[in-house]
């Protein structure tokens, strides 16, 4: 008795095999999804901030300028990838209380969420999250504010280059802004099931 | 003349829904034109390009998903095949079951409509929450999706305020901020708390068996961030070659459905989680299902397999824009809906051959499909087949043709009737017994009929020099 | 071709097309055999029946002249869904020979003679609907760039012009309903612009449209772009 595997197989088999020629696979041009700018291109840290602000992320250049919006929102609980919690501990006031171990029983008791990123793309304004690099992927995505910690030499101009820049990670996920909806009546609302704030802090 | 179910439908539809119809997908139809336009350089090209590369995968599936299955494999990703919807089903029970699993979150995926998945987890105690809020609004409505991206594009706040106000999620408040919140806060709880979660897949590359998975609201990356085990179900054809090719594919996904550059997350999961995190599927099972796609594969249409599922041939269709999804009967509406339904519907072709006459053959669907699908064509042939299979639902509102072919391969017979026409300048049209006519009429003139005039025109004037 | 409409409602049409084509210098065969290109059949399914129309259409125009026709639905038949209809039969090569040489009527004047400015004068403000079998063809280009070429005329832009009229063939008796709605969204578009005339270069369109203005009591005169053409060069 043939498994469901081999009849799927043998259908597919013989629904091809009349086929006087296979479409071949096309080479087609990079150049086809090259995004047109108005202005000539800058660095990629500043394309990359211009497309995140558009699609209202915030993008930052300094941990004060974190720490600031931390507290002018009032978030002021939150988690810290261990890795990177050194090198941002010094500008944290003490009205802000980081842990650096997540716990999944308390999510709502964390405002923000500060992980490394993998990669990012100018021409999106992207953030490359891995399983390499996010320490805890919870801490990514479930409080309402996320900060990506960024490194200049991260950044991939295009959709392509990251492509082919794909590490050896078994979940990548690409993070353009904060999540969002617009189910209800076609209006749309940030936040949903992912962070409501997208933060791409630029370190170095 | 009995009319069409389709187009009955559509007459009987509110104003409010139909008004409601309109304007979302009007709206989602302007803005892709305009973001496809603005930002890149040759939009039409990029979409034959890829249409040539999907194909490539439809006549290649041969060789590609034995590929796929060992590329999966070796990523540590299970793979099991399903010929029919029971199959699919089975599978995934079986998976949970195996784990003694009993609850699980879903995020949106045609497929497991197709092959109603919810009614028969749910008939064997296993809790399946769905996550999207267009489809967790569906789900406590016990409604049906209406259009494949998005879901509720025929409700309005305050049905949906409603619903939740009924489902005990707070009063009624239908501030779409409002309704969004508390749906948040209702399905944090539900994806914490589940043992498996259930995911579609946009693409399966090939040669990296990484399997895509594009939403705004995030609810995949929660659905495989809080769960340990991770089961994808996907079509035979939802393959990409390589992964560059999904350089192609992810600038147009987007931008056709939703008038985004990109979708705010694009998930690429090629196996269970890293060793090191502590989040995310320990497991990975992807479920292969066929349910009528080998069928497509093997007709003359087969080119509906391109269809990478974006919504922009239903967001431009003047008949979807009438009548709404609900009134194409099945889970893929509008333009995609009226091929690819009566194929995967085998051997119940009959009962949906009606569809792919609900079509003015405008061809804006082909022109805007990022696959390049040359929709209108594929509609004509399964029109061509209901009238071979003598589909009763394809015949109904169809003038029979044969007298008419009779007459237009006869020019003697044909100047004759040309005469004869203008009779119907003298009777009035009601006592004609030529079920087209009354229809025509029923909203219409007919013009006077001048049948004659020019040939006797042209007759009387100096012949052309031979 | 004149088309079966033109032959049966529209002889001015007819007219007006070897009128126009005279005037640019061409010499006008109306082959007297023919009837129609097949198109009703093959929308409706009934291929068998299609086939035998195509093939009289195929035998009546016989030669190598260009076959000029006043309607993109029709040239459209004949160079794509006609080759369609015909891709296993053994004479699909003398389908698509006479595809090959068919040409709709702006499409011909344009890239055809390489027309494309008109002369006379016409004073009117107009509505040009430009139809869906011309989608993909420089057809609707064609008759725009005649049509706002012309001394006096003003031709207006429409809101969703790009969205069908509802006529679609059998579609248009078949699905009443809706072919109705898509005609009347269309010709409320129309409306807010005020146009002297709604022109198209197919009269299937416009006996749609027009039909439906007429019976609700409110119509709006209509003519075949070839019409506007040839009367431009006698100004009234």
């Amino acid at each position: 008795m043939s498994s469901s595997r081999d009849q799927i197989l043998a259908r597919v088999r013989a629904a091809l095999d009349p086929l006087p020629e296979r479409a071949p696979l096309p080479d087609w041009d990079r150049e086809l999804v090259r995004l047109r700018t108005q202005a000539p291109p800058t660095d990629l840290w500043t394309q990359f901030a211009e497309r995140l602000t558009n699609v209202n992320g915030t993008p930052l250049t300094d941990v004060a300028a974190l720490v600031a919006l931390l507290e002018a929102n009032g978030w002021t609980h939150g988690y810290c990838d261990p890795a990177l919690w050194p090198e941002l501990q010094p500008a944290f006031p003490d009205s802000i209380t980081v842990e650096t171990a997540f716990d999944r029983s308390r999510v709502d008791d964390y405002a923000f969420g500060i992980t490394a990123v993998t990669g990012a793309i100018a021409e999106t304004g992207t953030l490359i999250l891995g399983d390499l690099t996010t320490s805890r992927r919870l801490a990514a995505l479930t409080p309402w504010t996320h900060v990506a910690v960024v490194r200049r030499a991260q950044i991939h101009p295009d959709i392509p280059s990251a492509i082919a820049a794909f590490p050896d990670d078994p979940n990548l996920v690409w993070v353009t802004g904060p999540s969002k909806t617009a189910d209800v009546e076609g209006i749309l609302v940030e936040g949903v099931h992912g962070p409501g704030c997208q933060v791409a802090l630029l370190l170095g | 003349m009995p009319t069409q179910a389709l187009d009955t439908f559509a007459a009987h539809l509110s104003a409010d829904r139909q008004q409601a119809v309109r304007a979302n997908v009007t709206r989602a139809h302007d803005r892709r034109t305009a973001i496809l336009f603005d930002q890149l350089g040759d939009p039409d090209a990029l979409r034959r390009a890829a249409g040539a590369i999907k194909q490539h995968v439809v006549e290649n599936l041969d060789t590609l998903l034995p590929a796929a299955e060992a590329r999966l494999q070796a990523n540590g990703v299970q793979v099991h095949w399903a010929s029919t919807p029971t199959e699919a089903c089975a599978a995934v029970h079986g998976i949970m079951t195996a784990r003694g699993a009993t609850k699980a979150v879903k995020s949106k995926t045609m497929v497991s409509e197709e092959i109603e998945l919810n009614p028969y987890l749910e008939a064997r105690g296993i809790d399946v929450v769905e996550t999207d809020l267009g489809e967790f609004i569906v789900q406590i409505d016990g409604d049906h999706p209406s259009h494949i991206i998005a879901p509720i594009v025929h409700k309005n706040r305050r049905e949906i305020a409603t619903s939740f106000e009924r489902h005990g999620l707070g009063d009624y408040n239908d501030e779409p901020e409002v309704i969004t919140r508390r749906a948040r806060a209702h399905l944090r709880q539900k994806y914490l708390q589940a043992d498996v979660g259930i995911t579609g897949g946009n693409f399966l590359s090939v040669e990296s068996g990484r399997l895509v998975l594009v939403t705004n609201e995030g609810n995949a990356r929660f659905c495989l961030a809080a769960t340990k085990c991770h089961i994808a179900i996907i079509g035979i054809e939802k393959l990409v070659p390589r992964d560059r090719d999904l350089g192609a594919l992810l600038n147009l996904l987007a931008r056709s459905a939703t008038g985004q550059q990109i979708t705010v997350y694009t998930e690429f999961v090629a196996g269970p989680h890293a060793s090191g995190q502590v989040d995310g599927p320990e497991e990975m099972h992807v479920v292969l299902v066929d349910n009528g796609r080998t069928e497509a594969l093997a007709s003359d249409c087969r080119e509906i397999l391109r269809c990478i599922r974006c919504g922009a041939c239903m967001n431009v269709c003047p008949v979807y824009r009438q009548a709404s999804g609900h009134a194409y009967r099945s889970v893929y509406p509008g333009p995609v809906g009226a091929v690819l339904t009566p194929l995967l519907a085998g051997k119940q072709f009959p009962a949906y051959a009606d569809l792919p006459k609900a079509s003015s053959l405008c061809g804006a669907c082909n022109e805007v499909c990022p696959v390049d699908i040359p929709i209108p064509d594929l509609l004509l042939r399964l029109r061509d087949r209901g009238k071979r299979e003598g589909a009763p639902a394809a015949k109904v509102g169809t003038p029979p043709m044969g007298a008419w072919a009779l007459l237009a391969s006869q020019p003697t017979a044909w100047k004759a009737a040309l005469a004869g026409g203008a009779v119907i300048n003298h009777l009035p049209t009601k006592l004609l017994p030529i079920p087209a006519l009354q229809s025509w009429t029923s909203t219409r003139t007919l013009p006077e009929w001048r049948g004659g005039h020019f040939r006797k025109w042209m007759k009387s004037r100096p012949q052309p020099q031979a | 071709m004149a088309t079966c409409l033109c032959d049966a409602f529209f002889d001015d049409v007819a007219r007006a097309t070897v009128e126009v084509l005279e005037h640019l210098g061409c010499t006008v065969e109306f082959p007297e055999g023919q009837t129609c290109c097949g198109q009703p059949a093959f929308n409706s399914g009934d291929w068998p029946a299609s086939r035998k129309v195509v093939r009289h259409t195929v035998r009546t125009f016989a030669g190598d002249a260009p076959v000029i026709v006043p309607s993109g639905s029709c040239a459209a038949m004949l160079f794509h869904g006609a080759p369609l209809e015909f891709e296993s039969e053994p004479d699909l090569g003398d389908v698509a020979a006479l595809g090959h040489r068919t040409w709709e009527l702006a499409d011909f004047i344009v890239n055809g003679l390489g027309v494309t400015t008109w002369p006379g004068r016409c004073d009117a403000r107009v509505a040009f609907h430009r139809s869906c079998h011309s989608r993909g063809t420089p057809s609707g280009e064609a008759a725009l760039q005649l049509l706002e070429s012309i001394t006096g005329m003003t031709v207006l832009p429409f809101g969703e012009a790009d969205q069908c009229c509802g006529f679609g063939g059998t579609f248009s008796v078949g699905f009443p309903h809706i072919s109705a709605a898509m005609g009347n969204l269309k010709l409320d578009h129309v409306r807010e612009t005020q146009p002297d005339l709604l022109v198209s270069a197919d009269m299937s369109c416009l006996m749609h449209m027009g039909g439906l203005a007429e019976k609700a009591g409110n119509p709006i005169p209509t003519r075949h772009f070839a019409q506007v053409l040839r009367d431009a060069l006698t100004p009234a």
